[in-house]
C-alpha cells in the first residue's frame, strides 16, 4: 500500500527521509515545506507548513528544530495525519508529554521518533546476542559519541538552548542514551558532570559525562562531546561471560568509520577464572541501512498495523528525563543554567 | 551473511614447529604409494569438486604420486584422481590403529582444549545469532570423525563442553559402506539441531557425497559447522605443495571459499556465514623463508625475513578480513 507522504522540514534529515523513502518504494512524498524553496526538490515545496494538508498527505515527517517539534506533531496528529518526527523529541519531557497527549486522543494513528542507532546492524546484533542470553548477565555499559562541534558552531540552532533545549547531549548523546535505555530498561541513579570547555561564548554544554545505575545494578557510563577532535563512538557491553563493543557508527557524514562488532566469550582456566584477552570475533558492517529498516518499520506500523518496537513515545520520554536528569545532576551546571536562561530571557 | 575474523594471539614459531612431523607425512606418503600400487584399488578420476570445472583448463599443482590441480575457475586445490571412498576409509581406519594412541600427551589435551573452546563458541555466537531467525538453539551436536583424528579431541569436549550433548561418530569402515551409510543411520535415528565436520572435507574422496547425505537426512534447518583448509591462504598461495601443511593423503580436497561456496549452494545449502580465522599462515610464511635461505619470492621473501611478531599480526587479520587465511570455516544451513 502506497503512502501520500508530506514532509515539513526539508533540510539535510529531511532530505535523507525522502530517499528512504524512495528506496523503500511504499510511499508518494507529495509536498514539503521549507524556509526556502528556491530550488527543484522534484515535489511541490512551500514555505507554510499548514499548505502541505491541501496535498492530503496520509503521513507528515516532521524534520524541522527541536523548539518546532511538538506544534508540528501535535498539528499533524489533529488533522489525523500519522507522523514520522526527528530525534530529540522536542525540548524536553514537557514537550513529549504534551505530544503524546495527542497521541492519546488519536490512538489509531501512529507515532514514530527517529532514533535510528537502534537499527544499526551492529546495535542489533548486539541485542540479539545479550537478549539470546549466551553472553550472561549484563554488568556494565561504556558509551563514548562525540564530533568536533562544527565551523558554524556557536550560531547553529542547535546550540541556542531556547530552541533545542541543550547541547552536545541531547543533539548526538542522546542517541547513546537511547541505546542505554534499550539494555538497561531504565537508571534510577544519575551522577554527571556538564561543561563548556571550547565554545565558552555559547550557553550549551559542549562536554557531559555521566554516570548511572539501573535498578538491577547495571552501570552505564556515557561521555557525549562536542570537542571529540577525533569522531568517535564506542559502545562496550560487558557481562558476565564476555563482552560486546560496537567501534565506529555508520553515518551520512561517514565519519565514525566502518561500523565493527566485536564479541568474545570468556576461555576458563582449571579453576573456572576468566583468561584475559580471550578470541574475539569480529564483524565489520560497511552498509548503512538503518535509514531504510527504520522507515520500513514505520510503513508497516501505518499500513499493517505491526507495534513500532523504536522510538515510541513512551521511549522518548523516558530518554529526554534522563537527559533532564544528566543535566539536572550538577548542581554547578544545573545553577548556571538557570542564571543563563535568566539571561535570555 | 556475516564473514566474522577471529582475533587472537598469534602462536610462537616453535608451537608449531612439529605440527606434521616428518615420520607423520613420510607414512602419509607410504600409504599413498600403497594405494597406488595396489591393482585392485578403483581410483576415478574427477573435475573439480568445487565449482565442478574440467581438469584440463585447470592448472598442476604439483607432480607427487598423485597429480593435484588449482582450478582456473574457483582456485580450488584438489587430487586429480581418489581412491574410492571405501577403499579410502579403510586405509585411513588401518593408519590410525597403527599410530596407536599416540595424541594423549598433557600438551596434545592442551591444544584440543583450546581448539575446542574455539570451536564452541563459534558454535554457541552462530546459535545466539540465529536463534530466533532458524528458531532455536543447537542442544545437539553431531561430530562426525574429527573424534579419530585426535584421541585427545572427546576428552577435552567431556572438560569442557557442559549443557551440550556432544555425540561423537568415529571413523566406521565397516557402517560407512563407502557412501557415509553411518552417518545417514545416525541422523535418522537421532537427528541433531547441529552436525561437526572439523577437517573432514579434506580427507574424503566424495565431498559432495558426505553433503549429500547430511542434506537428504537432517531436518531442515539443521546447521552444518564446517572446518576445512582454505586454498586461498597466502600459505598455499605462495608455497603450493611446499606447504608444510600439505600431506596429500589429508588434503585430497582443499577448497577455496568460491568452490566451498558453489558446492554448498549447488546441494541446497544456504551459507549463514564464511570466515577464514587462520592463525598460522603468516608465522608458517616467517619460518619457510627463513630457513630456506635461497629461497626469493618477489616481495614476500623480503617481508618476512623482516617482519617482527606484531606485523605478522597485521597481516594475519588481514589475511582474515580478505578471507585469505589457511583455514576457513562455513556456517551452513540444510
Ligand atoms: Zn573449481
Amino acid at each position: 500500500m502506497s503512502l501520500r507522504a508530506a514532509i515539513i522540514g526539508y533540510g539535510k534529515m529531511g532530505q535523507i527521509r525522502h530517499r528512504a523513502m524512495e528506496r523503500h518504494g511504499g510511499f508518494e512524498v507529495v509536498a514539503a515545506c521549507d524556509t526556502h524553496t528556491d530550488f527543484d526538490a522534484g515535489i511541490p515545496l512551500m514555505t507554510d507548513p499548514a499548505k502541505v494538508y491541501d496535498y492530503d498527505p496520509d503521513v507528515i515527517f516532521c524534520c524541522v528544530p527541536n523548539m518546532m517539534i511538538p506544534d508540528t506533531v501535535c498539528e499533524a496528529l489533529s488533522r489525523g495525519k500519522h507522523v514520522f518526527s526527528e530525534k530529540p523529541p522536542g525540548r524536553n519531557s514537557a514537550d513529549v508529554r504534551r505530544m503524546q497527549e495527542a497521541e492519546a486522543t488519536h490512538p489509531e494513528l501512529v507515532l514514530k521518533f527517529g532514533f535510528n542507532h537502534r537499527f544499526h546492524d551492529a546495535i542489533e546484533s548486539a541485542l540479539q546476542l545479550i537478549e539470546g542470553g549466551t553472553m550472561g548477565d549484563l554488568y556494565f555499559m561504556r558509551g563514548v559519541y562525540g564530533k568536533a562541534g562544527g565551523a558554524d558552531y556557536a550560531k547553529n540552532w542547535r546550540n541556542d538552548p531556547e530552541q533545542s533545549g541543550g547541547g552536545i547531549l541531547i543533539d548526538q548523546g542522546i542517541h547513546m542514551l537511547d541505546l542505554f535505555l534499550m539494555f538497561a530498561d531504565r537508571f534510577t541513579d544519575v551522577q554527571s558532570f556538564v561543561q563548556r570547555k571550547f565554545w565558552t561564548d555559547v550557553p550549551v554544554e559542549d562536554n557531559a559525562f555521566a554516570l548511572m545505575k539501573n535498578p538491577k545494578g547495571v552501570v552505564a557510563s556515557l561521555h557525549s562531546s562536542a570537542t571529540q577532535w577525533q569522531h568517535r563512538f564506542t559502545l562496550e557491553l560487558y557481562t558476565h561471560g564476555g563482552f560486546i563493543s560496537v567501534n565506529g557508527i555508520l553515518s551520512a557524514s561517514g565519519t565514525y568509520g566502518t561500523e565493527v562488532l566485536n564479541v568474545a566469550l570468556n576461555r576458563l582456566d582449571k579453576d573456572g577464572n576468566p583468561i584475559p584477552n580471550p578470541e574475539s570475533q569480529e564483524i565489520r558492517f560497511t552498509e548503512d541501512r538503518s535509514w531504510d529498516k527504520e522507515i520500513a518499520e514505520f510503513h508497516a506500523a501505518v499500513t499493517k498495523g505491526t507495534p513500532i518496537r523504536c522510538g515510541t513515545s513512551q521511549q522518548a520520554l523516558d530518554v529526554m528525563s534522563l537527559v533532564e536528569q544528566i543535566y539536572a545532576a550538577d548542581a554547578d551546571w544545573s545553577s548556571g543554567l538557570a542564571a543563563r536562561s535568566v539571561k535570555a530571557v | 551473511m556475516y564473514t566474522p575474523v577471529f582475533i587472537d594471539d598469534l602462536p610462537d614459531v616453535s608451537s608449531i614447529s612439529n605440527r606434521k612431523s616428518e615420520l607423520y607425512r613420510l607414512t602419509r606418503a607410504r600409504a599413498l604409494a600403497d594405494l597406488l600400487l595396489d591393482e585392485t584399488a578403483n581410483w576415478q578420476e574427477r573435475a573439480c569438486p568445487g565449482c565442478g570445472q574440467d581438469r584440463s583448463q585447470s592448472g598442476n599443482f604439483s607432480q607427487a604420486m598423485v597429480p593435484f590441480h588449482r582450478c582456473s575457475h574457483c582456485n580450488t586445490i584438489y587430487a586429480a584422481r581418489v581412491p574410492d571412498q571405501a577403499r579410502l576409509e579403510a586405509l585411513r581406519t588401518r593408519l590410525l590403529a597403527e599410530a596407536g594412541n599416540t595424541e594423549t600427551s598433557a600438551a596434545a589435551g592442551s591444544r584440543r582444549e583450546f581448539e575446542f573452546v574455539s570451536i564452541l563458541n563459534w558454535i554457541r555466537l552462530t546459535e545466539a545469532r540465529t536463534a530466533t531467525s532458524a528458531g532455536g538453539l543447537l542442544p545437539h551436536v553431531l561430530d562426525y570423525r574429527f573424534c579419530s583424528e585426535s584421541p585427545a579431541w572427546p576428552g577435552a569436549v567431556e572438560r569442557l563442553g557442559k549443557n551440550r550433548d556432544w555425540r561423537f561418530m568415529p571413523l566406521d569402515a565397516k557402517a560407512a559402506a563407502g557412501n557415509f551409510a553411518d552417518l545417514r543411520d545416525q541422523l535418522q535415528a537421532n537427528p541433531p539441531e547441529a552436525v561437526l565436520l572439523n577437517t573432514e572435507m579434506d580427507r574424503v574422496a566424495d565431498p559432495a557425497g558426505l553433503l549429500r547425505v547430511i542434506r537428504a537426512n537432517a531436518p531442515r534447518g539443521t546447521l552444518v559447522f564446517v572446518a576445512t583448509s582454505c586454498a586461498d591462504g597466502l600459505e598455499y598461495e605462495i608455497l603450493g605443495a611446499d606447504s608444510p601443511s600439505f600431506v596429500p593423503l589429508d588434503r585430497l580436497n582443499i577448497f577455496s571459499v568460491k568452490g566451498f561456496e558453489t558446492l554448498a549452494r549447488e546441494l541446497g545449502y544456504e551459507p549463514l556465514e564464511i570466515s577464514t580465522p587462520g592463525r598460522l599462515d603468516a608465522v608458517i610464511l616467517q619460518r619457510y623463508f627463513t630457513e630456506i635461505e635461497n629461497a626469493d619470492v618477489p616481495f614476500w621473501s623480503g617481508f618476512f625475513r623482516e617482519a617482527d611478531k606484531d606485523r605478522l599480526r597485521d597481516l594475519q587479520i588481514l589475511l582474515q578480513r580478505s578471507l585469505r587465511s589457511g583455514v576457513m570455516r562455513f556456517v551452513l544451513k540444510t
